[in-house]
């Protein structure tokens, strides 16, 4: 079963379409990866599943129906803009937060004392929020997200601001929680972090879906007939299969003929007697079929 | 309900452990007291208590004695010295022992003509104390009734009543008329400062871009009435310690003018504050929310703030109008505009009958404007909840289709 189902919602701003007929769902036990450019209608999107905005059409089912008050403390959220009660002692606001979400105070104490202490904010937490640094409150606002066990996670650009100590912790907790069964839409624009983290994303622009499925399908249906390969020794001057060869950074990419198999390119390197570090199908990565598809878009949309 | 009531503490506790609060909570009283305290240190030194003098031929003083002590703070009863002979009053006058004398020649009950002897002219207050001195031991020598002679020596009070007998007030007791009066600004007061703490509650919400995680929390419902319930909380609790303050204050008071000891708040007077300030206490905090929703900082929403609080006021300005005339056009259209009714009403019971018809059409114009109110509020809310940094316009709002439901 999905956690979230949205079926062919779109919502209108005035003269903008913010959202075009969109799909998807997000099942549990993944971390769920909501790309596009900005203004693609991705926060729109997030909206609308948390029940901020309603869409014009389309439904969208969440825990297996509407939006209750009820499941809305199985939502975690972390927004995209920011926000804490910035006049009150940090421990004072996070209480409050976590009470909200319908967790009783002798349940929040201990628990907000781990996140403190995981999050390093131990000492911070009779400061005023707004006397903390920018990494500082965005950890307080992971703890938000967090604190009150989700089922489903909904954060937007969880690393800003974090440096790579933290950027790490975060992304085992994120793993963790994936491990645990929870379900987590992540949007963001660091498509090394989607890389690393995502099982599954959706690509939407001008708020279309255009790329929708798991990492792997997508980056290798935009794979070319390329082959990178790092020799032991150079590489003989041509290659049965292989139109040309271009040599970066110390490997090599082989552009294949047109209807030659890399499985035919790799047996004629053996034959060859070549001894071979690495052999992989080129993947793009995914920065690159971003950039790809947002211009094709566009240039549709002009033309 | 759980969340309402972690909404309602955490706006209450806000407030009310703040330094700024204990500020506002004490300035009234300690303005009050200091103001009382000029007056009474006013009416103590200004008048001079130097013993007076008394030469008296006729003999009516003889076996003289003084009314019970009527005297208080402000009018503190002066010695009477009585003298065999001008000239040993007038030694006394020169030594400075007292500030003046009398004289009551002989034929004084034929003719009732007294001399006052003095370099510099005692104040009204002792030439009435020996006015009353005088005509209470006349009374005496004429042997009258003790009870014919007390309510001589009180002297009559007028007491009025209006035509349809549901008010009366007597002459010396003009000051509870200030009761209501004073009650009524009170509760403005605190109206206004419930919906100043509200929209203040509001637009940091908005400036510290909390919204969006509360209602993911919480419904937008459950928000406002957690708010709405927190920060009357707060207004009461201003309200409760003043009256405190005040019953200490008309206590302590009591204690020298016994007069004070029996006001009371007539009930007709009560219900009808409720009536009025229930809608109109639901009119201002849904107008201040709607503009700390629309607006972007606390700044902004306090400039425009001022659009609502001005003409909540206005009675208060142009109060002696209203009070010199207080069924006059006037005092009777304001009462009609919702924003300046709650006030003008408060201040025309005080001094008139207003007429059942004018105070039912008035509410039920306060009632249906505090309902347009909430829903215009609404509509703000769902709009301007999630526009950082950017203003929603009236037209906007009352716009069609503009909300997202």
């Amino acid at each position: 079963m999905s956690l979230v189902e949205v079926h062919n919602i779109s919502k209108r701003f005035g003269e903008t379409q913010a959202v075009d007929n969109l799909s998807f769902e997000v099942r549990p036990g993944e971390i769920f990866g909501l790309l596009g450019p900005n203004g693609a209608g991705k926060t729109t999107s997030i909206r609308m599943i948390l029940d901020i905005f309603k869409p014009d059409s389309g439904e969208i089912n969440i825990f297996g129906g509407k939006m209750e008050e009820e499941k809305k403390k199985l939502v975690g959220y972390l927004p995209e803009e920011r926000g804490l009660y910035q006049d009150i002692p940090l421990q004072r606001c996070l209480t409050f937060l976590a009470a909200l979400k319908g967790m009783s105070e002798t349940e929040i104490a201990p628990r907000l004392n781990e996140y403190l202490e995981q999050f390093d904010l131990l000492e911070a937490r009779d400061k005023k929020v707004k006397e903390l640094s920018k990494g500082m409150q965005q950890k307080a606002q992971l703890i938000t997200t967090l604190i009150h066990d989700p089922q489903l996670v909904i954060i937007d650009e969880p690393f800003t601001s974090l440096d790579p100590v933290n950027t790490e912790m975060v992304k085992d907790m994120l793993e963790a929680k994936r491990n645990e069964g929870k379900a987590i839409i992540m949007s963001t624009h660091q498509m090394n972090q989607v890389e690393e983290l995502c099982d599954r994303i959706l690509l939407i622009d001008h708020g279309k879906r255009v790329l929708y499925g798991t990492l792997k399908e997508i980056q290798q249906s935009f794979a070319s007939q390329d082959v990178m390969v790092t020799p032991l020794v150079d590489l003989p001057e041509s290659i049965e299969g292989v139109r040309e060869i271009r040599k970066t950074n110390g490997r090599y990419r082989l552009v294949l003929e047109k209807h030659a198999k890399p499985n035919l390119v790799l047996k004629n390197l053996i034959n060859n007697g070549t001894d071979l570090v690495e052999f992989e199908i080129a993947v793009p990565p995914l920065n690159e079929i971003f950039i790809q598809v947002v211009k094709k878009q566009d240039r549709g949309g002009n033309g | 309900m759980a969340k309402i009531w972690q909404i309602i503490k955490y706006e209450y506790m806000k407030h009310v452990f703040h330094k700024r609060f204990l500020f506002s909570l004490l300035s009234l009283p300690i303005g009050v007291l200091a103001m009382f305290g000029v007056a009474f240190l006013i009416g103590r030194f200004s008048v001079d208590r130097t013993p007076v003098g008394y030469v008296d031929h006729s003999g009516i003083l003889q076996n003289s004695t003084r009314e019970e002590d009527s005297s208080d703070l402000f009018d503190p009863r002066i010695e009477l010295i009585t003298y065999q002979s001008e000239e040993q009053a007038n030694q006394d006058l020169t030594d400075g022992n007292i500030q003046a004398f009398y004289v009551l020649p002989k034929l004084y009950p034929q003719i009732l003509d007294v001399d006052l002897i003095y370099f510099e002219e005692p104040s009204s207050e002792i030439q009435s104390q020996f006015r009353d001195f005088v005509s209470f031991n006349l009374a005496t020598a004429e042997n009258i009734d003790p009870l014919v002679k007390e309510r001589l020596s009180d002297g009559s009070v007028i007491n009025m009543e209006s035509l349809d007998g549901s008010r009366n007030m007597r002459q010396d007791q003009w000051y509870l008329i200030l009761v209501p009066f004073v009650a009524g600004v009170m509760f403005v007061i605190v109206i206004m400062t419930s919906g100043a703490y509200l929209m203040q509650a509001v637009v940091e919400e908005k400036e510290n871009r909390t919204m969006e995680i509360v209602i993911t929390s919480v419904s937008p419902n459950q928000l406002m009435t957690g708010k709405i319930i927190g920060n009357i909380g707060v207004g009461l609790t201003q309200l409760v310690v003043w009256l405190i303050f005040g019953w200490i204050g008309l206590k302590v008071a009591g204690q020298f003018w016994p007069i004070l000891q029996d006001f009371s708040l007539p009930g007709d007077y009560i219900t009808v504050i409720l009536l009025v300030f229930l809608p109109a206490f639901v009119m201002i905090a849904a107008f201040m929310s709607a503009i700390g929703a629309t607006m972007t900082e606390l700044k902004e929403a306090q400039q425009v703030q001022g659009l609502i609080s001005l003409p909540m006021m206005v009675p208060f300005y142009i109060a002696s109008s209203i009070i010199m005339n207080p069924n006059g056009t006037l005092a009777v259209v304001l009462s009609f505009f919702p924003l300046t009714s709650p006030l003008t009403i408060i201040m025309r019971m005080a001094f008139t009958v207003i007429p059942t018809w004018q105070i039912a059409t008035n509410i039920a114009i306060l009632f249906a404007f505090a309902i347009f109110s909430v829903w215009f509020a609404g509509r703000a809310f769902r709009m301007g909840m999630l526009r950082y940094g950017k203003k929603l316009s009236l037209k906007e709002v009352l716009g069609k289709g503009a909300v997202n439901e």
